[in-house]
């Protein structure tokens, strides 16, 4: 019964903390919400969510790709959350030579998701993008199993 | 597998997005997916990456474990070990390794060990300046581990690794931070090449295939100050995972063999004996 306590406070205090070199902005903060409730969803079928994230603003179809490193056996879910700017998010992943990897994905609005089980360990990289919509806070977390 | 778990998750995503059910249309659901076509290389070059997303957690380097090799995680646990060390790269390091044990511990489902390790984090981190931050973070630890809450414990985990983090970098020691997720990758990764040496096969020898990874943890360490890239130990340690690069560097798809998993094993546990040795 902790749990969502705890998850709570996880959240509330990575809100007031999310970036070493400087503050979060105010769309930032909420962009982080919005990627926090989605990737909740996952956490119910057993994921772990990293406490990490990325989070910054896009304008119509701007990118930003991230690096990660994915262990071979492990199942994950990469979200990403934009604020009511956005109209259209899209999350995709490339593997480290850059090829396109087949993804189960989930799109509705300000918020953007894809999910795989890693055969090949190593560094991948996440596409997200703000297909439509006028510049917005975006936020990218990730989970695991 | 992954498909069929989707199936669950569905209705769950329908949820958080308000919707009661998938019908009537357009409903958000998972659908198979794939990017449409490769990166150009210039736009690899210029991806984004930092210390709390770019470097995965022990917890899931243990986790690809898991299912294929179901390991003794209690035999894969330490004695106590020492908490005081002369130089704060060292208390860095080791901190990061505690930190791993504690995910070992949960792995174990041990709560006395997590409660302990819990403890010794404090005053670990104690050493740095930073335990006023993670005191609250280690009471959390400790009344998770008294309800068994193992799934949320591993989130306490990361979360009181980047609590330490943060606190560095407020008090500018923004040095010490990839020494802690160095620490952290050491350890974990001495625990996971000792399992999957005792129980390899090709899959297994996949799992410890990190080349970007090292070559991201050797270009923080680069970029450290002069300072502490002198202090003795971090040198030795960066000369080591300059070989421990090496080993982990096949190419993509392709596992590490036995007898590359086992020189791993070997430079790793070489690397964990260095980090604990107290000067006399």
């Amino acid at each position: 019964m902790r749990r969502p306590l705890a998850l709570a406070l996880t959240i509330l205090s990575l809100l007031a903390w999310v970036g070493p070199a400087r503050a979060a902005t105010d769309k930032e903060v909420a962009a982080r919400a919005v990627a926090l409730e989605l990737a909740g969803a996952f956490t119910n079928d057993g994921f772990k969510l990293r406490d990490g994230h990325w989070a910054g603003t896009l304008a119509p179809n701007e990118s930003r790709l991230i690096a990660v490193n994915l262990y071979a056996g492990n199942d994950y879910w990469f979200s990403a959350g934009a604020t009511e700017e956005a109209r259209h998010l899209s999350v995709e992943v490339f593997d480290e030579t850059g090829a396109p990897v087949p993804t189960q994905s989930y799109n509705s609005g300000t918020k953007a998701a894809a999910g795989l089980s890693v055969t090949n360990s190593g560094e991948y990289f996440i596409r997200v993008r703000l297909d439509e919509g006028n510049r917005a806070g975006v936020c990218f977390v990730y989970s695991y199993k | 597998m992954f498909v069929r778990k989707l199936a669950v998750i569905a209705p769950l995503l329908w949820g958080v997005t308000g919707f009661a059910s998938p019908t009537p249309s357009p409903s958000p659901s998972p659908r198979a997916s794939t990017a449409s076509a490769p990166l150009p290389a210039e736009q690899m070059s210029q991806t984004i990456k930092l210390d709390e997303v770019t470097i995965p957690t022990p917890g899931e380097l243990f986790a690809a474990l898991r299912e294929p090799a179901k390991p003794d995680w209690a035999s894969a646990s330490r004695g106590p070990m020492p908490i005081n060390y002369k130089t704060r790269a060292q208390i860095a390091l080791n901190l990061g390794g505690l930190i791993a044990d504690g995910f070992i511990a949960v792995e174990a489902q041990d709560t006395q060990q997590v409660k302990n390790i819990g403890a010794d984090i404090v005053k670990m981190a104690k050493g740095l300046g930073v335990s006023e931050s993670i005191l609250a973070r280690g009471n959390s630890i400790n009344q998770f581990a008294e309800s068994d809450e193992w799934a949320t414990l591993q989130e306490e985990l990361e979360a009181t690794q980047n609590e330490v983090k943060a606190s560095m970098q407020t008090h500018r020691d923004q040095d010490l931070v990839i020494l802690v997720s160095l620490g952290g990758w050491i350890r974990g990764t001495q625990v996971v090449s000792s399992v999957v040496a005792k129980n390899y096969n090709e899959n297994l020898g996949q799992i410890l295939r990190q080349p970007k990874l090292l070559h991201f943890i050797r270009s923080k360490i680069g970029q450290v100050s002069p300072d502490m890239q002198n202090d003795p130990l971090v040198k030795k340690v960066d000369a080591q995972l300059g070989e421990i690069e090496k080993i982990v560097s096949t190419p993509f798809g392709k596992g590490l063999s036995f007898d590359e998993v086992k020189k791993l094993n070997a430079s790793v546990t070489t690397l964990i004996q260095e980090i604990q040795k107290k000067e006399k």
